[in-house]
């Protein structure tokens, strides 16, 4: 036997889980082929070119439209991939021993408790780690290709998830989360439903806010003319600016507008009018909220650095249930 | 850690349960058991036994109170439910011994309690109550224990099987030294088996000490109705003008009664129907 094989309590995981292995591994392979499949049949089809040598995909390329929808789901069950580690976690590894009482068979051998559960856990997060790197690799074969196209920009949520390190995090902290929630509740159902909701939740709240970890960058122009996001940015807020610099509420002249009598009937549906409002207001120039692509990486550090905390403390009071528990 | 040649040790045990409305399972224990005894722990349902070996096992924290077992990997437990992964095969679940019980684990125990009447290759999942007891007992001698706790072990098995596997058991136990505390509320399982005897009811013990001296301390009676005194009645029964009863002895039975020595089993039922036990 090589030395490489999993010894003592890891080898008991990997034999009680064997199935959810060769699952996870048919998954992946699965995945592989679907985006695999789908970028030969995308170069079937040679893309247009515009007269300044840009290329685009033709509207014909059935297989660009369908590499674009697998991808898109694809980014969606990435991001859902640490609720399903959580759930496991919880679930089938933790709650079940004690739902089904074989952790007095465990916990009367030979190692201790903490030996038990830390085998669980590390051959689960060496394995989910694996798995979210292969699969994050997989699903760059199909973003190169659409990188940066609507819906694929780098700051939306699946290729944000897909092309950095938070996966990892989530991964990380749902696992510690799973092995804190499956003691506490020792129902297998309810431990795996309580933990996909914990994660989801978490990643519903970091989701909200990770775009308010560092400062905007912001750009000003000439009141008019559409000001565009620069360095390739995700826009955050954007409007009118009055010659002071102060911002200005757009809503106090639209609403002027609204009152005015007639509006309806005027053939330019009151845009005069606002306009002059505007001027009225001293309305010179515009901005834009944006954070430029640069912001990617230290955003992901941020996130990835609360989600480790999350994780670590999670799984110290893990492992303190359980001491507190089985002397 | 327990002191030499002790196995099992307890002192003002108590573990109560958590949840409002739920009581002491086993309430101000004390008891000492030598090693190389056979043990049998009796009492009715839900007095405290199963508690009591969860205990001894180190699955349990006592609410208060101590309890001195030997180390994890010096004792066996076997629960009563008899929990083995269901999807592991009858191999795999010894395997999972050996690897568990790294440097302890003796396959020639383990196997001659499976004794061919189990595929290796069954899953568990498949397997019946009795071949489920079968695998659990050897998982649990295949770790050569010091000392081996059995709760209700042999309820789901046949006679045939029961008589054979306590055999074994009997066998390994004295060949090793090994000392086990069985659990049961059949008592003809523990007649003849055990040298030991820990009588539990309501969580409190009401009988401890060495099967002999118990019985030897014991004398049952019958005759004329009359003060005992100053013997100790366990329990007594009066049919007309006739008397019978169950004392503990002091001194020398004197008087117009019919004596006999009890059996371990009327020592066990008249102990079980009185609410007052007296330890021995």
């Amino acid at each position: 036997m090589s030395t490489l094989a999993p010894k003592g309590p890891y080898w008991v995981t990997v034999r009680q889980y064997r199935r959810t292995l060769w699952l996870a591994a048919a998954a992946v392979a699965a995945s592989l082929a679907v985006v695999g499949g789908l970028r030969i049949w995308d170069a079937q089809t040679p893309d247009r070119y515009y007269e300044d040598g840009q290329s685009f995909a033709a509207e014909d390329n059935r297989g660009y439209a369908a590499l674009r929808l697998a991808l898109d789901y694809g980014g969606m069950w990435l991001v859902l991939l640490p609720l399903l580690v959580g759930a496991f976690v919880a679930g089938p590894l933790v709650a079940r021993e004690f739902e089904s009482g074989t952790y007095k068979l465990s916990l009367t051998q030979s190692v201790s408790p903490t030996a038990w559960l830390r085998a669980k856990l590390l051959t689960t997060s060496v394995v989910a780690l694996a798995a979210t790197l292969v699969l994050m690799g997989i699903y760059r074969i199909g973003w190169g290709r659409v990188s940066d196209s609507y819906n694929f920009h780098w700051s939306e949520r699946g290729p944000f998830e897909a092309t950095g390190i938070v996966l990892f995090a989530h991964v990380l902290a749902a696992v510690a989360v799973g092995a804190l929630v499956g003691q506490l509740i020792r129902r297998t159902l309810v431990a795996m439903a309580a933990t996909g909701l914990v994660m989801g939740v978490t990643l519903l709240i970091l989701g909200a806010f990770r775009w308010s970890f560092l400062a905007v960058n912001t750009v000003t122009g000439p009141a008019g003319p559409t000001l565009w996001t620069p360095e390739n940015g995700l826009t955050m807020d954007s409007g009118l600016l009055t010659s002071s610099g102060a911002r200005f509420d757009q809503s106090i002249c639209w609403n002027e507008v609204h009152r005015a009598p007639g509006v309806d009937s005027m053939p330019d549906g009151g845009m005069k009018l606002f306009e002059r409002c505007l001027a009225q207001h001293d309305v010179t120039s515009q901005y834009v909220d944006y954070h430029p692509q640069s912001h990617f990486w230290p955003t992901q550090l941020i996130e990835t650095g609360i989600l480790l905390t999350l994780a670590a403390l999670a799984a110290f009071a893990a492992f303190r249930v359980l001491r507190a528990r089985h002397p | 850690m327990t002191r030499d040649g002790i196995a099992l040790e307890a002192d003002l045990l108590g573990k109560k349960y958590g949840g409002s409305g739920r009581g002491w399972a086993l309430r101000e224990c004390g008891f000492t058991l030598p090693t190389g005894r056979v043990c049998a722990l009796v009492g009715p349902n839900g007095a405290g036994k199963s508690t009591l070996l969860a205990l001894a096992a180190g699955l349990l924290r006592p609410t208060e109170g101590t309890i001195e077992a030997p180390p994890r990997e010096h004792l066996a437990y076997v629960a009563q439910d008899k929990p083995l992964h269901p999807r592991l095969t009858v191999a795999d679940t010894l395997r999972m011994g050996r690897e568990l019980n790294p440097g302890r684990w003796n396959d020639e125990a383990a196997r001659r309690v499976i004794a061919d009447t189990l595929d290796p290759g069954a899953v568990v999942r498949t397997l019946s109550g009795g071949q489920r007891t079968r695998v659990a007992l050897a998982l649990a001698l295949g770790k050569r224990p010091e000392l081996l706790l059995l709760d209700e072990p042999m309820a789901d098995l046949d006679p045939l099987a029961r008589h054979q596997l306590m055999g074994l058991l009997m066998a390994d136990a004295a060949e090793h030294g090994t000392t086990v505390v069985m659990s049961s509320h059949i008592l003809t399982e523990l007649e003849g088996a055990c040298d030991h005897l820990l009588l539990l009811h309501g969580g409190r013990i009401r009988l401890d000490g060495p099967v002999d001296e118990l019985l030897a301390a014991h004398t049952l009676l019958t005759g004329p109705v009359a003060d005992l005194a100053p013997h100790t009645v366990v329990e007594s029964r009066t049919t007309g003008r006739q008397l019978t009863a169950l004392i503990r002895r002091e001194g020398p039975v004197e008087g117009p009664w019919e004596t006999r020595d009890p059996s371990l089993e009327d020592l066990l039922l008249a102990h079980l129907r009185t609410t007052e036990g007296a330890p021995a």
